[in-house]
């Protein structure tokens, strides 16, 4: 209260009062105001988590109750019973392993090399002209279409999925690089060269931190489009591993829960690898606005 | 001072013509200046009179169709050290790597130009955001650092294309107030486009008032107030004077800017 004494220290006494009496009534107010406000944000916190576990629970009792036919909608606790077994008897890493093989072999180099060739084609003028008009012809190609092109070639072996999941990601990174080298400042490109940042100071310390954000959001959509291609690849008959053919072979011989099995655990690769990217995006880029 | 700390620079018969369609623009034409070491010069002119073009010329930024351009300080690494008016810090950078990013480049040692870029950063009363990032500063104070990043270069000529120009009116007076000591102590050739008058007269030895496109010197006049300055200039009649003055040489080019923009 030393502010208010300051303020009022030329008023008698009584004046004083009801200033203090004033200032109190509206710090009162104030604070219930806030505690309003974090009880909302509680309130918020409970439901987000109590909206799925009541969705969950409600699918259980209605299956049980064969309010939904159990043998398209088996109950919750029937398919994480199935994954228990599966995780104990090894055919659930049988299977999860080869897809994580795939993902992060075809996806990593696919990756890798899709943002060497757009930090590349980003910066010369030449080669975007040589290859920009014929990476954008065949971006919109659905990879998944050139699959039996790959098996031709390389025969029913890991090679042909690998090299599917490598050719979708090294495209949509190709496209987020050279974007991310185009939305650079202009002002930013001139302060390096104005402070004498040519060659590779250039690339160092200008075009490649400035490409990182459309870098690490393609990541995110690359990732997205890695696990539907590794699914679909593994649907089709080349394959007798991976999750894709977990699922598509539960449907064939009708055992739903491990279909559900695959589906999730599908699910859980796809939000661990999302989460680990926006993770060491916020390492990475600690300068980015609102991340 | 030393006469290699100073630079003199000479533009002569400087011409930029671009073409915008098939209509080749001239945004100079016989563009001539010569700048004292050691003296600040302000530019003022219409809205694309090519004050900025000339300025990025002398900083390396744009290609002159023809003329000549010749700084006696081109030895040193940055030859010329250039202000932009905003976005020209990079945000990927703390604001000690911006300040010490030029001398970074000329090859200057971690701890050479640690120490430099620290030193600058007390100058302009940023040494606690020294690990800050740009995004986390106010506007005023990342022209602070811009500016520190151009002085701590050690360049003889420091180019600044509307350094403040994104500023509110109130924090632009203060960093006017601070570019006015820092350069008073340094002393370095400047040479600063701007806009605003009142600015151009208090900051400047000499004001170079620019016709319409395109851009020709229509006149150059000598700003008498003595150094150090201060602000108390503004209350006296020369300056009154002056802005008029200026203003007058201005009006009819910035209305016919204004007009056929």
């Amino acid at each position: 209260m030393s502010t208010i004494e300051n303020r009022e220290a030329g008023q008698s006494p009584a004046g004083r009062d009801v200033e203090d009496e004033r200032a109190e009534r509206t710090l009162v107010a104030a604070r219930a105001h806030r505690s309003r406000e974090s009880r909302l944000r509680t309130r918020d916190l409970v439901l987000s988590i109590a909206a799925p576990i009541v969705l969950v629970l409600l699918w259980e009792v209605c299956a049980r109750l064969l309010i939904i036919d159990p043998r398209f909608f088996p109950p919750p606790t029937k398919i994480v019973m199935a994954l228990g077994e599966m995780a104990l008897d090894g055919e659930l890493w049988q299977h999860t392993g080869p897809t994580l093989l795939r993902l992060l072999v075809g996806g990593g180099l696919g990756a890798i090399s899709g943002i060497v060739v757009g930090l590349l084609m980003g910066s010369s003028r030449a080669l975007n002209a040589a290859f920009g008009p014929l990476f954008s012809a065949l971006y919109p190609l659905p990879k998944i279409a050139i699959f039996p092109i790959l098996l031709m070639i390389f025969g029913p072996t890991e090679l042909p999925k690998i090299i599917a999941v490598f050719i979708t990601t090294f495209f949509v990174m190709q496209i987020a690089t050279v974007s991310g080298v185009w939305a650079i400042d202009r002002q930013l490109l001139e302060a390096g060269t104005a402070y004498g940042a040519t060659g590779f100071a250039r690339f160092r310390f200008v075009v490649l931190p400035g490409a990182m954000p459309f870098v690490f959001s393609g990541l995110k959509t690359a990732t997205g489009t890695a696990v539907v291609v590794v699914t679909a690849v593994e649907f089709t008959g080349a394959s007798t591993t991976g999750l894709g053919y977990l699922i598509w072979n539960s449907w064939q011989l009708f055992i739903p829960e491990k279909l559900y099995v695959g589906l999730l655990v599908i699910g859980i690769i796809g939000a661990v690898l999302t989460t680990l990217l926006s993770r060491s995006e916020k390492l990475l880029l600690p300068w980015r606005r609102n991340t | 001072m030393h006469a290699a700390d100073q630079a003199t620079v000479v533009a002569e018969d400087v011409s930029k013509v671009f073409f915008s369609g098939g209509d080749p623009v001239w945004a100079l034409e016989n563009f001539s200046l010569s700048l004292e070491p050691g003296s600040f010069t302000c530019i003022v002119g219409p809205s694309g009179c090519g004050k900025s073009t000339f300025l990025r010329i002398l900083g390396g930024l744009e290609e002159r169709t023809v003329g000549e351009v010749t700084m006696t300080g081109a030895e040193h690494a940055v030859p010329a050290a250039f202000v932009f008016q905003e976005h020209g810090v990079f945000p990927w950078m703390t604001v000690l790597d911006n300040v010490a990013f030029g001398l970074r480049m000329t090859g200057t040692s971690r701890r050479g130009r640690e120490a430099t870029a620290r030193d600058w950063l007390a100058r302009v009363r940023l040494t606690d955001f020294a690990d800050a990032y740009p995004h986390q500063l106010s506007g005023g104070m990342r022209q602070r650092v811009a500016i520190a990043r151009a002085f701590a270069t050690g360049s003889p000529v420091l180019l600044m294309d509307e350094p403040l120009g994104a500023l509110d009116a109130q924090t632009r007076m203060l960093m006017q107030e601070e570019l006015i000591t820092l350069w008073e102590q340094e002393r370095k050739t400047v040479l600063m486009v701007t806009h605003d008058i009142d600015e151009s007269i208090i900051l400047s030895d000499r004001v170079i008032v620019m016709s319409g496109r395109p851009g020709t010197v229509r006149e150059d006049i000598t700003i008498p107030f003595e150094r150090p300055r201060s602000f108390d200039i503004e209350r006296s009649p020369e300056f009154g004077e002056l802005r008029s003055r200026i203003w007058n040489l201005l009006r009819d080019d910035v209305r016919t800017a204004e007009e056929t923009a």
